[in-house]
């Protein structure tokens, strides 16, 4: 897509995405449209200088100037940032969501899939297609999800945090986004391509129950704290007085909300045979250094608060032993 | 309770209909002559076909992707013995010594079908002059496309020019070979089509053309010469046009070898042999065309205290707020997209801004955002 020209009138380019337009070819009543949203997709806020020598007429110059590219028709390409309402316009500080790689009872650190090391930050996660790779792999490998039906109980959920991350509002019972909290997180979208994965209980592992897969076979999952107890839970406060923390578990420095926690599975089609893998992915993935070669299928995990619309996308890597 | 979605309310929700009008001029170049081979005469725009029931004109060599179809020409004649538009006895008689019979009252059968209907016992009526109270018994078809027609050509706005004398010989180069000659082309035009139109078509309205030669004058009842049909976008001219005596004192010859009446004329010759001669004849072909929009206005409206925060990772830092310093500065955000959603949150259709507009709890936004049918 081109950029909108910007020297004149503001225009506003408006174009059906694919989802909508094959809902219109269904011609069921499914194409209404309900409500909208306002994105920020191209404004980088880091380039918002409120120290600007100038003045604050200067604060936003380089904000405002920001080319902007036609729409894009595929609807998860676009609306990756929400503009949020808050009835409150004092806040400072919003809630983030984050992945927890540290709770004992989560699944763990993510790997730089390069050197296979533990990567604090933009890792991935490897997911085991089926069993003889899960096995072939065996046990403590950084970043290695179980992801074949059997090895999947026992596999540690994922877990997302939704909180402030910041130690400039400490951790109390009166500061904490506790159920009622405007800024507490209370659905979550996960979204992931239904060819390769779907989202499994973090209990025993079943298949969870899809909200619709759209037009490019991304699957929409949505977990509510009110009617989905066994994915979305609250992050408890801990510790001691005047020394708190969240659970002990958290990777959140500030008052926490709620908790996200998923498994993720390989579809059958991963799992029973390779040609997904040589279709969509490649071969000679080593996930221990100097052992087998694996098929791999890199793809996105992808978790949207409903309420705060904050994103997380983790990457995912579905091998399978060639 | 914090939210990125606002509802759309029945208020917000209008739906309007409106007609959008493009010029569509077509010169006698497109026509003939631009795309011709310098060597062998051969027209790369000009399709022709092995059933060679019609013949088709592309703006661009039609082999090329590039290339956009523009209109059909071809030729029939009625089955039927009778008058023809001069009220005169066919002379020749329809008949099966043609060559082509069966093409030209097959093609002649099915545009009256289509464009004119059946009477009472199930047969297929003839093209008939409203004006002249004639049936066009020997016709010309010119049906446009859609990519050129849209919905429907704009009444009134219809215009032909072609030139209705000389023989094929001096036309083989194209059009311009006839202007050597010294003769003027004649126009037809629907010049009464956007208050005298005709309904009784089952293809739906329809225009009488009339010829523009000083004799008769032009938009006499004998200057009708041929009707036009705005939606299915067909202009169906009698061969009587080619009649010495029909548009002025012009002579005609539209074969090769032939100075005779239209009857005659239809009567050699192939589909092909005539779309050829009448393509070299045109020098101008423009109409407005019709594209009925059927849209839905969505009005977005972001309050004052609305939609000022944003989910955008960049615009915390440690989940503070970047464009803030103090709790009690103005929360600001800037919106470059909307995006309209279904009831189960699935994006069906997004707007993006030229630039991205300021969003504070000082001001308020209204958006229109309109999506046409």
């Amino acid at each position: 897509m081109a950029f909108l020209d910007n020297s004149g009138d503001i225009i506003l380019d408006a174009v059906l995405t694919d989802t909508g337009r094959m809902r219109l070819a269904r011609g069921d009543g499914s194409f209404r449209i309900a409500k909208f949203a306002f994105g920020d997709d191209e404004i980088n806020y880091e380039s918002y200088n409120k120290n600007h020598a100038s003045g604050s007429a200067y604060y936003d110059l380089t904000v405002l100037q920001t080319p902007i590219l036609e729409a894009f028709t595929n609807n998860t390409s676009t609306m990756k940032s929400k503009l949020l309402t808050v009835a409150r316009q004092d806040l400072l500080y919003l809630p983030v969501i984050r992945l927890n790689h540290d709770g004992n009872s989560f699944a763990g650190s993510t790997r730089n899939l390069s050197t296979r090391a533990d990567a604090d930050a933009g890792g991935s996660y490897i997911v085991t297609a089926d069993e003889s790779s899960r096995q072939n792999i065996g046990n403590g490998q950084i970043g290695v999800l179980h992801g074949d039906s059997t090895g999947v109980t026992d596999q540690n959920p994922l877990a997302f945090d939704q909180g402030l991350d910041t130690t400039a509002v400490s951790i109390s019972t009166n500061n904490a986004l506790s159920p009622g909290n405007p800024l507490r997180e209370t659905q979550y979208i996960v979204e992931v391509d239904d060819r390769f994965l779907k989202v499994a209980t973090p209990a025993d592992g079943s298949i969870a129950s899809v909200s619709f897969v759209d037009d490019d076979q991304i699957a929409s999952y949505f977990f509510s704290e009110v009617a989905d107890t066994a994915y979305v839970e609250n992050i408890t406060i801990g510790g001691n007085e005047g020394n708190r923390v969240n659970d002990n578990q958290s990777p959140l420095r500030g008052p926490a909300g709620s908790r996200l926690k998923i498994k993720l599975r390989a579809t059958e089609a991963a799992t029973n045979g390779t040609y997904l893998f040589t279709k969509f992915g490649n071969t000679g993935y080593q996930v221990i250094a100097g052992g087998d070669n694996y098929y791999y299928i890199d793809t996105t995990l992808r978790i949207t608060g409903f309420t705060t619309g904050y994103r997380v996308d983790i990457p995912i890597r579905l091998v399978k032993k060639q | 309770m914090a939210t990125t979605f606002k509802t759309l309310l029945s208020s917000d929700i209008v739906n309007t209909r409106n007609f959008l009008h493009e010029s569509v001029p077509l010169t006698g170049t497109i026509v003939s002559g631009t795309y011709n081979s310098t060597t062998d005469g051969a027209e790369y725009n000009i399709k022709n076909y092995a059933h060679g029931q019609f013949q088709s004109v592309y703006d661009y060599p039609y082999l090329s992707s590039s290339a956009n179809h523009l209109f059909d020409v071809t030729v029939g004649y009625s089955p039927k013995e009778g008058s023809d538009a001069f009220g005169q006895a066919d002379d020749p008689a329809p008949s099966t010594a043609d060559s082509q019979y069966t093409k030209k009252t097959n093609m002649y059968s099915q545009m009256a079908q289509l464009l004119v209907g059946y009477d009472e016992s199930g047969s297929i009526k003839p093209f008939r002059n409203p004006i002249r109270d004639v049936n066009m018994k020997q016709c010309v078809f010119l049906p446009f496309s859609r990519l050129l027609v849209k919905d429907e050509i704009k009444k009134g706005s219809f215009s032909l020019a072609m030139y209705v004398s000389g023989s094929d010989e001096e036309h083989g180069a194209g059009f311009g070979a006839i202007s050597a000659l010294g003769v003027d082309p004649v126009t037809f035009t629907d010049a009464s089509g956007s208050d005298g139109y005709y309904t009784d078509s089952p293809a739906g309205e329809y225009g009488v053309l009339f010829h523009n030669d000083d004799s008769p004058e032009a938009d006499d009842a004998g200057a009708a010469s041929g009707l036009l049909y705005y939606q299915a976008g067909i202009a169906v001219l009698t061969a009587s046009i080619f009649n010495d005596g029909f548009c002025g004192n012009q002579q005609h010859a539209l074969l090769s070898g032939s100075n005779q009446g239209s009857a005659q004329m239809f009567m050699s010759g192939t589909i092909d042999n005539f779309a050829d001669a009448i393509r070299h004849r045109i020098q101008n072909i423009s109409f407005n065309n019709t594209t009925e929009l059927n849209s839905t206005i969505y009005f977005c409206r972001a309050n004052a205290n609305e939609f000022n925060y944003s989910s955008n990772p960049t615009y915390l830092s440690e989940s503070q707020i970047r464009v803030k310093t103090n709790a009690s500065d103005q929360p600001i955000s800037y919106l470059t997209t909307v995006g309209l959603y279904g009831a189960d949150n699935e994006l069906l259709a997004v707007a993006k801004l030229s630039e991205p507009l300021k969003k504070t709890n000082t001001n308020e936004l209204t958006l229109r955002v309109r999506l046409d049918y």
